[in-house]
């Protein structure tokens, strides 16, 4: 250590970097899928598999609707679903069917399961508030894919790791936005800083809802609406219930309740100490 | 919520991920709480035999070393099950309390050496005996541990039928732990001292193990379709199984007399019952992840 800084140099210059990083500090960033907007054509699963040079899951024909992707997993980090319903949309004219789209993703939970249940602190918070797998940390216990609520992570069964979204984290640090959103050609994913998202989000509903689609509404935008996640940072509006789109209800990160196992465990452990020093003294009596 | 039923699913796809564990996953539960199970009696059969009874330090040395075999053996088949096997070593590089994972990596790594020191040291003269001793009740604090977090492990996931039992499921596997230990030494101990300590251990353990499996089923079943997989199907095969076989095994431990044959066939069914046990919940998880009903009914009824 040189010697030429003084104590009031150290702390000017100490104050001095923490502004900097509060410059430099992302904001939360996300997505917003509006699903009315999508159009099914997966271009955001290939920008996806593209950018992130991500194998085939098989080449299987699945036989359900247009959809042969089937759900999200180690090497598909966008889904899209294809829903056929005999239903109508209430602002369709004629007809008493439509189709439903959604782009699905990680959902970068603002109470992540996985990050939670990770017992190597390989899943980690980044500095957009996006949910990042370390791949040099991962060993491959398997314990997120189970602690997901969303049925997202899963581990690769060709390198022994988990694997889901990162946000494009590698282009977020560069600047750029995530390659499904950039390859989306109708907009119905949008990234940003999520405030901002959110906003855009209660704008559409609205507008939706005027022009009578009142079936609209808002999936994992607000915490107080799913506590069990404490919102999504890649939320989706909706116009069916959340079971058609393969969305849970009302998730919860498991994490969560873990207390009342843990205190069963304690009572259950004391139960089996005294057990084991009962045993142990009356086997003593004659 | 007050919403109309209705099922919907998406073409009937799972929404969860069913686990990547292997058999070596539910293998490890057995052994690893089995063993934990032995660590606590050791450490019982310590403390009440201080006064010298040296039939009684028999049986202790005995269940230390159904604690060191168990749960080393255990720790190579939950190390065979990672992805990357070589990366054991990263669950220490964290202390996380919200992962039962990471909580267990740290309990299976203060009970394994602790119980080995005890094994070792346990009966020798002098400073190393008082390290044995010391380290013997360590390992019965940590065996308590070892022999039921794997409870909290299942229950703390998203798989909706570990879910609902997770009042249970650690009570649960620490009855059915104390029941296989129990076996294990009615099986492989001859001696007066070893019968008379099983009988008590071994008998609370089935009674509790019974008890246990009838409140997950319970609980699991608050929400019907959650609890189907426990009696419905293949899995609820192995489940029912174990409750034969952990019934049979406290029927054959009350029987009356001393004959070895009954003491080695209630060791037998009881090991069989709790590793049956330990089966039946691995696979009936798989079943519970692969339905998304039971995840959307669970949820919908506000159970989740």
């Amino acid at each position: 250590m040189s010697a030429t800084l003084t104590a009031g140099e150290v702390v000017e210059l100490e104050k001095r970097t923490a502004r900097e990083d509060t410059q430099n500090r992302a904001s939360r960033k996300g997505f917003f899928t509006d699903t009315t907007l999508c159009i099914g054509c997966k271009a955001c699963e290939v920008a996806c598999k593209q950018w992130n040079q991500l194998p085939d899951d098989g080449l299987l024909f699945s036989g359900l609707s247009y959809d042969n992707t089937l759900e999200l997993g180690a090497s598909t980090w966008r889904h899209v679903a294809f829903i056929e319903r005999p239903v109508a949309l209430s602002t369709q004219d004629a007809g008493a069917f439509s189709w439903l789209f959604n782009s699905d993703v990680c959902k970068h939970c603002a109470r992540a399961g996985c990050l939670e249940s990770c017992p190597t602190g390989a899943i980690i918070r980044t500095e957009f508030d996006s949910v990042f797998v370390q791949p040099d940390i991962c060993n491959g216990c398997g314990y997120c894919v189970m602690s997901c609520p969303f049925g997202v992570i899963d581990r690769r069964e060709d390198d022994g790791r988990a694997w889901k979204c990162t946000l494009c984290y590698d282009r977020l640090k560069a600047d750029m936005q995530p390659a499904c959103a950039k390859a989306c050609p109708t907009d119905s994913i949008k990234f940003g800083d999520l405030e901002e998202l959110r906003e855009t989000a209660r704008t559409r509903v609205e507008q939706l809802h005027e022009k009578g689609m009142q079936e609209a509404y808002l999936y994992g935008d607000d915490p107080n609406r799913q506590p069990g996640t404490e919102g999504l940072n890649a939320f989706f509006l909706l116009v069916e219930k959340p079971e058609a789109y393969n969305l849970p209800p009302d998730p919860i990160a498991p994490a969560k309740h873990a207390g009342e196992s843990w205190k069963s465990l304690a009572f259950g452990a004391a139960g089996l100490i005294a057990l084991a020093i009962g045993s142990a003294f009356a086997s003593t009596r004659r | 919520m007050s919403e109309p039923p209705n099922d919907l699913t998406y073409y009937n796809r799972p929404l969860l991920k069913e686990s990547v564990w292997s058999i070596d996953i539910p293998l490890y539960y057995f052994l690893g709480g089995s063993a934990g199970a032995a660590m606590t009696l050791a450490a019982a059969l310590q403390l009440a035999s201080e006064k010298g009874q040296s039939d009684l330090r028999r049986v202790s040395a005995v269940c230390h070393w159904t604690g060191i075999v168990g749960s080393t053996l255990g720790a190579v088949f939950l190390v065979h099950d990672l992805g990357r096997p070589e990366r054991f070593l990263y669950m220490m590089r964290v202390f996380r309390p919200t992962s039962p994972m990471n909580m267990g990596v740290w309990i299976l790594s203060g009970a394994a050496p602790a119980s080995i020191a005890a094994g070792l040291l346990a009966n020798r003269r002098g400073i190393l005996g008082a390290v044995g001793e010391a380290c013997g009740y360590v390992a019965g604090v940590f065996g308590a541990a070892l022999a039921g977090y794997t409870g909290v492990l299942v229950s703390t996931t998203a798989i909706p039928v570990w879910q609902a039992a997770r009042r249970w499921m650690p009570v649960l596997f620490l009855a059915s732990s104390a029941s296989s230990a129990a076996g294990l030494i009615e099986t492989f101990a001859e001696s007066e001292a070893a019968r008379k300590v099983t009988r008590v251990f071994g008998t609370a353990g089935r009674v509790a193990e019974l008890a246990a499996a009838h409140q997950v089923e319970r609980a699991a079943s608050a929400v019907p379709r959650v609890g189907q997989p426990l009696r419905e199907g293949a899995t609820s095969i192995l489940w029912r199984g174990a409750t034969l076989l952990t019934a049979a095994s406290l029927a054959a431990s009350l029987l009356p007399g001393k004959s070895r044959t009954r003491r080695v066939a209630a060791g037998v069914l009881a090991m069989a019952g709790s590793l049956c046990l330990r089966l039946a919940v691995h696979y009936v998880g798989d079943a519970s992840a692969r339905d998304a009903r039971a995840s959307f009914q669970q949820q919908r009824a506000g159970e989740a």
